[in-house]
């Protein structure tokens, strides 16, 4: 006889740890690569008999999160001649970097928040047409430690990201801390 | 008449750690626990070589190696075992499992092109993992040179 404190599983009944919901995060940027992870991801994840889909149960499919990181403008452009001067003598890797008025970087950043619009906006099309429903994130910084931080704010079960070259990489995202 | 037709492997290398049987479970659970899983479960095991493990060659050492190999070759079969025993406990049919000989790294790369499989799962460390490491060798290899997705599942730390 089950009677007492148990919270109650949104799902009713069996609240069987294998039909729990899966979050998938998936990372996007302008690659080719990335809306290819995207793909492959909804082809084999939220299809019937996928990981992220429990047949039966609109309520039990996986939550599908799109991330797209936005590289803060600070490191391509420079409000001021010193900061500018200042990078040419730093050894970092970013290739590009201009003195601009801030007029400039209003209109670059202005154009650069659009064109993550877009890039979600596409990315959540082809979702849609997979009959799958995405939630979109935009966050500022750094690619590789946004998805590590979204990841583990969102408490992710599985992280997709795309890659260059032959290999496809997906990693799983950890709980606390495990995913560096 | 029906067409067999065949699923895409997913493969999940295994060595005697605590992270690929997590790997293993979490895969199992997760793409095999409803009936009618795309994919076709391959699990392997990769022997390491005797070379590997017996890094000597001073006197004495060529008695060593059968003993070592032996001893090895057990270690194989109670790893397969034990992974049949998880995989008995998620009711799936028609499981694959293989021991390999050689470096993990060549071996699960290896058996990704022989099965032509389109998903490769690893633990994050297995043999010689160093505590501090992000990321194990044999994992970290895989992930740039096997020629499938790559799954790399992560054993969660303990909340202290």
């Amino acid at each position: 006889m089950e009677a007492g404190p148990e919270p109650v599983a949104a799902e009713g009944g069996a609240a069987n740890e294998h039909n729990k919901k899966m979050t998938v995060l998936v990372a996007v940027d302008d690659s080719e690569g990335s809306l290819y992870a995207l793909s492959w991801a909804l082809d084999n994840l939220f299809t019937p008999g996928g990981a992220a889909h429990a047949s039966g149960k609109t309520a039990a499919l996986g939550r599908l999160i799109l991330l797209h990181a936005q590289q803060p403008l600070q490191h391509f452009m420079h409000p001021n001649l010193y900061s500018y001067l200042l990078s040419l003598l730093d050894n970092n890797q970013y290739i590009t970097a201009v003195y601009a008025t801030s007029s400039v970087i209003d209109s670059v950043r202005k154009a650069q928040e659009q064109n993550s619009r877009n890039l979600l906006q596409r990315a959540a099309q082809i979702c849609t047409s997979k009959l799958v429903k995405a939630e979109t994130v935009i966050v500022d910084g750094d690619p590789k430690d946004v998805i590590c931080h979204v990841a583990e704010e969102l408490q992710a079960d599985l992280l997709v990201v795309g890659s260059r070259g032959l290999s496809k990489i997906r990693r799983i995202g950890g709980i606390a801390e495990a995913n560096r | 008449m029906t067409a067999e037709v065949r699923k895409p492997a997913m493969v999940v290398g295994i060595d005697d750690s605590e992270h690929s049987f997590y790997a293993l479970q979490w895969t199992l659970r997760r793409f095999f626990s409803t009936a009618g899983s795309p994919f076709q479960l391959v699990v392997v095991h990769s022997k390491p070589s005797l070379t590997s493990v017996v890094g000597l060659a001073g006197p004495g050492a060529a008695d060593v190696l059968p003993f070592v190999d032996s001893d090895l070759k057990k270690i194989a079969l109670l790893t397969i075992e034990r992974a049949k025993d998880l995989c008995s406990a998620f009711a799936v049919g028609d499981i694959q499992y293989e021991i390999l000989e050689g470096d993990p790294r060549n071996a699960l790369c290896e058996a990704v092109e022989k099965h032509q499989a389109e998903i490769l799962v690893v633990g994050s460390h297995g043999y010689g993992a160093i505590k501090r490491a992000v990321l194990g060798s044999v994992s970290d290899h895989c992930a740039h040179h096997a020629q499938c997705t790559v799954m790399i599942v992560k054993k969660p730390k303990p909340n202290n």
